[in-house]
């Protein structure tokens, strides 16, 4: 650690900050060097999912090779639960999750566990990607390096973004699509601070990808001449594709939910899903493993079958997907998302072939891309990615306007059905969805015990309303709580206004006891209590103030001037580039 | 204080001499009932995740009820039970690390084979390198303390730990001996010089009733003067997984030679506010 220390001093001297305290050339440095990494474990999930794909490959011509998914989803939540301990979820939520609540901190282990279980669902024949455990990956790895060097949490945030830009430019050797991803789903911040390290990781993890593997791109690259039919006909397939993401979406949230009802361990949980991807397998061997060789098949326009085979390989591809994901596989949705995207742009194309014969004049590989930009674009609901991923792992250009086309129709029509994205949704729902410089980010960065107000003055229950106006007296408050002086428990509150009717009867000021005028079903704030849930209350209540109080003790109040006066300050510290 | 409970004979025995603490210092137990065998904690600059072994999960239709049973019966009147609110993931509970104290057994995973004398789990080990609170290592058997041991050690979380000891000792009013092993031959005057530089001659003067120094070389013999009934507390340096390898961990060598219960400050421990 001191080490680290050491080389984080050195590196701050030699990349000094500028005039405003920016750290920009520094996170260049981190950017580089967690770019490197993440590239290094891309190739690594690469290599190893090209070697478990041939050590099951050698058993794919058996008669028992339904079972290979199923095999293989077993030991991979063996895996994750039993050895690694991780508690998985499926990556890409828990990366932002950890950027939106707790400055993106990911533990140690995560750095490689998905490498290896996602190696396993998908070498085995499991409907899955490695894109989101090799996100996973590189964002624990940024996260641990700006723990190592002891950086601020803003640092680390954009230190979590490099791991993840620099994992999705070194899988797909798409340096752009990596960096977009990263700004538009997991940072959420369009801002210089991120965009510089962030582009700067893509291109060290692309570079090093491209050293180790080879500039290749993973689609074919073919010349498709697309005419205003095209661009228009793309209207009609991205709502086609949106149609397929809110499927697929619905289905992982079903399966999901059917698996959790199965009263067996996780693992068996995992065997029982991957065996039924199995089974389907035996009839549609299309729909197994990560599917990038069917893709290319669509995309050089090579394959065979008519439209009802797509049809089914479609709907077939997406219960795969739920199958091996929503039951305990591990791996992500972008590659699955590709496949029903190429199968729903065939689809289309044949589709309008039989019904308008000769209208369409491009290529139906051609569809095949648009498919997929519009299937990526609509389950993220992050149209930019769709777009810079499928320029880029095709290596085309003119296919650009449909691209935008598609993407962005279908990213709408499925916003509509549903108005979170696959990775967002859980986490929006359960309020985690907090993006910089928003009012829920703000307010979840604060706590009730940084807006207390500790100057009150507590006073016991059985006071005198004589002896209380000489408290009122050295007071400029106009709320008292009143405490059980026998238990020392809270008791209830006075305000000013609740003296008033005695103030001018002196008779009162040795009768009454404060116990008789107090308010005691006063609604109370707990100190754990989040801050947006206080505001909501004081709103419903119309009160400007709350008493707090833990284990039944009064330890402050929270207003709501001091409470806009810290809520400005964080904003300004957030919005400090 | 944050409190994970173990509904078992053990967990019993820990969950007393968290109520007795809280009851000597003033603080209010946060009683925590896992569901799941594992938890994280976020803390400043790391996370920790905490593998539980499965004894934290027996029994959880009578876990409440002993819980309320052993409070009523050391007569916590403030007290409360913890219910995650937040998940990293579904089976993954966040809990808040805003809390003053944290208790724990000397390890809280499933080694059993480890689970002896003078070994403190990694996961502890982490927690007390991260922490911004001490943590609490029960002893095997609930014995309520009446006095306070400090290590000054000269350290550089000695003086912190020296004032958590007054801090201590303002809120029970129990006394402080303190105890110091000294290295080579650096003499009382050293540690005086030291207790002058923290700005700690004052305090000392005050809170201390009395202070033993002897040799480093002597230091295990020596713990034999700690009083069986004391609560001890000391700062750990948190040094690294390589030099803790080398050199091993006087806390550990502590934890193995003393049956009493720990209390160690961290080396991100900040004070009690």
């Amino acid at each position: 650690m001191a080490f680290a220390f050491r080389i984080k001093q050195w590196i701050g001297r030699v990349f000094p900050q500028g005039p405003a305290g920016e750290d920009r050339l520094l996170l260049i440095v981190f950017g580089a060097m967690v770019g490197v990494c993440s590239g290094l474990a891309a190739v690594a999930l690469n290599t190893s999912l090209h070697g478990m794909e041939s050590f099951f490959g050698q058993y794919r011509y058996n008669w028992w090779s339904f079972l290979l998914p199923g095999i293989g989803a077993a030991l991979s939540s063996i895996f994750l639960e039993k050895i690694i301990r991780e508690g998985a979820g499926h990556g890409v939520p828990e990366v932002i999750y950890s950027v939106s609540r707790h400055g993106g901190l990911l533990r140690m282990r995560s750095t490689f566990s998905r490498l290896v279980s996602s190696s396993l669902t998908i070498g085995s024949g499991g409907s899955a990607g490695p894109e989101a455990p090799v996100v996973m990956s590189g964002s624990a790895i940024g996260s641990n390096i700006a723990k190592t060097f002891s950086l601020n949490e803003r640092q680390r945030i954009a230190l979590v973004g490099c791991g993840s830009a620099g994992a999705v430019a070194g899988i797909f050797n798409a340096p752009i699509a990596g960096l977009v991803f990263t700004i538009e789903v997991i940072v959420g911040e369009w801002t210089a601070l991120h965009i510089v390290p962030v582009a700067v990781a893509s291109v060290s993890g692309a570079q090093i990808s491209r050293i180790l593997q080879g500039n290749q791109i993973p689609f074919t690259h073919l010349h498709f001449d697309v005419d205003v039919t095209t661009t228009v006909a793309a209207a009609g397939l991205a709502v086609v594709t949106a149609g397929a993401c809110v499927l697929l979406t619905r289905m992982l949230r079903g399966s999901h939910h059917l698996a959790g009802k199965v009263p067996v361990p996780l693992w068996v949980r995992a065997a029982m899903g991957g065996l039924a991807v199995g089974i389907i397998g035996l009839f549609l061997p299309h729909v197994l493993g990560e599917g990038y060789h069917v893709i290319r098949k669509m995309v050089e326009g090579s394959f065979d079958g008519g439209f009802l085979l797509v049809l089914t390989l479609v709907l077939a591809k997406i219960l795969a997907t739920s199958l091996t994901l929503g039951w305990g596989g591990s791996g992500g949705i972008f590659a699955p998302c590709l496949v029903i995207g190429s199968f729903a742009g065939l689809m289309f194309h044949r589709g309008v072939d039989a019904l308008l014969p000769g209208l369409l004049s491009v290529n139906e590989g051609a569809f095949a891309l648009l498919g997929m930009a519009g299937m990526i674009s609509g389950m993220l609901q992050a149209p930019l990615t769709g777009i810079f991923l499928i320029v880029e792992v095709t290596g085309g250009y003119e296919t650009i306007l449909p691209l935008i086309l598609v993407s962005v129709i279908s990213s709408t029509v499925s916003h509509a059905f549903e108005p979170s994205s696959f990775y967002f949704r859980d986490l929006v729902k359960k309020g985690h969805y907090l993006r910089p410089r928003t009012d829920a980010k703000v307010l979840a960065d604060l706590r009730v015990s940084e807006v207390l107000e500790k100057d009150c003055i507590s006073v016991p229950k059985n006071m005198l309303l004589g002896d209380f106006l000489k408290v009122v007296q050295q007071s400029r408050r106009n709320y008292f709580p009143v405490i059980d002086e026998s238990t020392g428990e809270f008791a209830g509150m006075v305000h000013l206004d609740d003296i008033r009717p005695y103030l001018f009867d002196s008779l009162l000021h040795d009768t009454v006891f404060l116990e008789q005028i107090m308010a005691a079903d006063t609604e109370t704030v707990d100190i754990d209590d989040e801050l947006s849930d206080v505001l909501d209350r004081m709103d419903a209540s119309g009160a400007y103030s709350m008493p707090v109080v833990s284990n039944r003790r009064f330890v402050g109040m929270v207003s709501k001037a001091t409470l806009l006066d810290r809520y400005r300050k964080e904003l300004m510290l957030q919005t400090t580039d | 204080m944050l409190h994970v409970f173990r509904n078992t004979p053990h967990g019993r025995e820990e969950l007393l001499q968290a109520a007795h603490f809280c009851n000597t210092v003033q603080a209010s137990p946060v009683v925590y009932i896992p569901e799941f065998t594992k938890f994280l904690l976020y803390l400043e600059n790391d996370v920790v995740q905490v593998d539980l072994d499965k004894t934290f999960l027996r029994s959880p239709e009578t876990a409440r009820e002993h819980v309320e049973e052993i409070m009523a019966e050391m007569n916590v009147d403030s007290w409360r039970f913890f219910v995650p609110r937040h998940f990293s993931t579904p089976a993954l509970p966040d809990v808040p690390v805003g809390f003053h104290f944290m208790g724990c057994p000397h390890t809280i995973a499933d080694l059993r084979s480890k689970a002896g004398a003078g070994y403190i789990g990694p996961r502890i080990r982490r927690i007390l390198a991260s922490a911004t609170f001490p943590v609490l290592l029960f002893s095997p058997v609930f014995k309520p303390f009446t006095r306070i041991a400090v290590m000054f050690g000269g350290k550089a979380n000695a003086a912190t730990a020296l004032r958590l000891a007054v801090r201590l000792h303002r809120l029970s009013g129990l006394p402080i001996s303190m105890y110091t092993a000294e290295e080579g031959r650096r003499g009382r005057k050293y540690y005086e010089k030291l207790l002058s530089k923290n700005a700690l001659t004052g305090v000392f003067a005050q809170s201390v009733s009395d202070w033993h120094i002897f040799p480093r070389k002597e230091f295990i013999d020596n713990l034999y003067r700690i009083p069986h009934d004391a609560l001890v507390v000391m700062g750990a340096y948190g040094h690294g997984a390589i030099r803790q390898l080398l050199m091993g961990s006087t806390v550990e060598i502590i934890q193995a030679h003393l049956p009493n219960s720990l209390l160690i400050a961290g080396p991100h421990y900040r004070g009690m506010s």
